[in-house]
């Protein structure tokens, strides 16, 4: 028996053809770099800096 | 010091990262972004992918057509190959936006390419090991690329043992070989100071010298 | 290492050195243990929810139950020699001169290390199938003519092949076509068997491995191709981006296949090799940007990294600037 799967989902623009799921792959990639760019990343308050000579 | 071999390979070993660096427990201030787990994520990521392709090679490169543990072990094994790609792009992206070659980082930015170009090329001989349609429409395809560069006859796309073989133990290795590279480079040189930390403004050139 | 400097000069140049400033705690094998677990984490859930592909193969036999019409016009055109086996060139046969790229013939220059005849392709199984007769005679007929003869009729019969209804050969016209509509009717015997396969990859070695003789006789078919394009993985629809339904594909591969979708290279000849050299080219154009001038500087012009580091920059580790210039004052 032959089993044909059917295709996915997939949107163009002229030469441009790409997967729904891809698409939302690069999206949320853009997205999540965004995020890592603007999010405030944690500070330790408690910690004493030493000057800069290097540990 | 005496100059046996062994003497020898422990200086070149014992000084690949300056005092401490190895594993430090501190960071230079201005690691404090987001931005900067990518690499660790990468990382994580490719454990995952050897693992669960561990699992894999356990039952050999049918296995999971017929075992439903099987399927989703190779479940796993694509997803943790998409996250991986994914956080390395990222992680690329950072690097790239930071010009983090900068003060003698030249190599590790080189290394981090050629992990990722390397990652592609196993990531391709993966899906050559499906035994499924897709392996039979990738070979066909992927072999007028090769054959038309010549190399067709010695790396034969149709030819499943080879590129078995190649997918668990050649480029692995190779990932590997240079994930390590990579990571020894980054604990060498430290994070990469803030663009705009140099006194003069020379352009981001990597033969600017650190003074270490 | 020290940078040059002039008697007298002060050295204020270049990349600071990341050890010249202050530190914070940052605990690096947490955040490994930490992003090691998200990793598995996310992992095992995309696994659970999505899961993976597995769309069984083609095999021989399921092509012929699907496809006779082509598994009979891919058995004459082997015979005919007009197949893309057969006209491939290396590493196959010598038939074409193969692509080229910048006028170097890097294909032919790779040699034919992968010799096979196409012909073979067919006539090898055929020749192990005992207790057909008619296929004996056939075989025995085939021998005896000459490679002219030969190709005259399995050419005949291609051509009639193509004009009759969906290719049907009981529809075909009739005329000279030698023992070609019986070997070609035999082998399509052959591949709804079940056998077809293992006489290409095993048979005389016991242990097979090697699909190249049977991918290369699915290949020359139209059946592969039309299934593949049915699911958007055509060459000339992104396909190396893409995976069967809506699974996730390989997003990376986006500029590779890009090169396929555009002229020049949608309707060049050497296509291949072409996109291959200038992928070459764009890789270690990566590889050497911290080298190549005007694009080592689009970060400074694209200020993303103040983002990174605007902490830094607000002046939270404000004893850094000092910290540089006092260390490098003293000419360090």
């Amino acid at each position: 028996m032959t089993t044909v799967f059917a295709a996915g989902k997939y949107l163009s623009w002229g030469v441009v053809s790409i997967s729904l799921t891809n698409l939302l792959i690069i999206v949320a990639m853009v997205v999540v770099f965004a995020l890592a760019l603007v999010l405030p990343f944690p500070r330790d308050h408690h910690d004493g800096h030493s000057d800069g000579t290097g540990s | 010091m005496t100059d046996t071999w062994t003497a020898g390979v422990r200086h070149r070993i014992s000084h690949l990262v300056p005092e401490g660096q190895a594993l430090p427990d501190r960071q230079p201030a201005y690691v404090a972004s987001w931005i900067y787990v990518f690499g660790v994520a990468t990382l994580a990521a490719l454990i995952v992918v050897v693992g669960s392709g561990v699992v894999l090679a356990i039952g050999g490169p049918v296995w999971w057509h017929t075992s439903g543990l099987g399927h989703f072990v190779n479940s796993v094994h694509l997803w943790s190959v998409e996250l991986f790609f994914a956080v390395m792009v990222i992680h690329l992206w950072g690097k790239f936006w930071m010009a983090a070659w900068r003060g003698h980082r030249g190599l590790t930015w080189v290394t981090g390419v050629i992990a990722f170009v390397t990652s592609i090329g196993t990531a391709f001989t993966g899906y050559l090991s499906q035994t499924d349609f897709q392996s039979q429409w990738i070979s066909g395809e992927a072999k007028d690329g090769i054959n038309s560069i010549g190399i067709g006859a010695f790396f034969n796309v149709l030819n499943p043992s080879q590129m078995l073989l190649w997918h668990v133990v050649l480029l692995p290795l190779a990932v590997g070989l240079i994930a390590v590279l990579h990571i020894v480079l980054v604990r060498r040189h430290g994070v990469v100071p803030p663009l705009g930390d140099e006194l003069d403004h020379r352009p981001s050139d990597p033969r600017e010298g650190a003074t270490r | 290492m020290t940078a040059v400097q002039a008697p007298g000069s002060v050295q204020r140049s270049g990349t600071a050195d990341s050890h010249d400033y202050p530190t914070r705690s940052y605990d690096l094998v947490r955040e490994f243990v930490i992003a090691l677990a998200i990793m598995t984490a996310l992992s095992l859930l995309l696994a659970a929810v999505f899961s993976s592909p597995d769309d069984p193969p083609i095999t021989m036999a399921s092509w012929a139950k699907a496809d006779p019409a082509d598994v009979v016009a891919t058995a004459t055109g082997e015979l005919a020699g007009t197949t893309t086996s057969a006209t491939y060139g290396a590493p196959y046969n010598h038939a074409s001169p193969g692509q080229t790229v910048l006028h170097i013939p890097l294909q032919r220059w790779g040699g034919t290390g992968l010799t096979l005849s196409s012909a073979d392709l067919v006539l090898q199984p055929l020749q192990g199938v005992s207790g057909d007769s008619a296929l004996t005679t056939a075989l025995d007929q085939w021998q005896s003519m000459s490679p002219a003869e030969r190709t005259a009729a399995a050419t005949a019969y291609a051509d009639a092949l193509a004009k009759a209804p969906g290719g049907d050969p009981s529809q075909v016209a009739s005329g000279s076509y030698g023992p070609v509509p019986q070997l070609a009717a035999s082998f399509l015997q052959l591949a709804r068997s079940g056998g077809l396969e293992g006489a290409l990859t095993s048979s005389g070695s016991f242990y097979g491995g090697d699909q190249t003789r049977a991918m290369l006789l699915l290949s020359d078919g139209a059946y592969l191709e039309d299934r593949a394009v049915a699911q958007h993985l055509g060459g000339d629809q992104w396909g190396m981006m893409n995976e069967v339904g809506n699974y996730p594909g390989q997003p990376w591969m986006w500029l590779y296949t890009f090169w396929y979708q555009v002229k020049p290279f949608s309707t060049s000849e050497n296509a291949d090799a072409q996109v291959w050299a200038l992928m070459m080219a764009l890789t270690v154009g990566l590889v050497i940007v911290p080298w190549l001038p005007g694009l080592r500087s689009i970060p400074r012009w694209v200020p993303i990294h103040r983002l990174v580091w605007r902490d830094h920059y607000r002046g939270a580790t404000s004893s850094t600037r000092s910290a540089i210039e006092s260390t490098t004052r003293v000419g360090r």
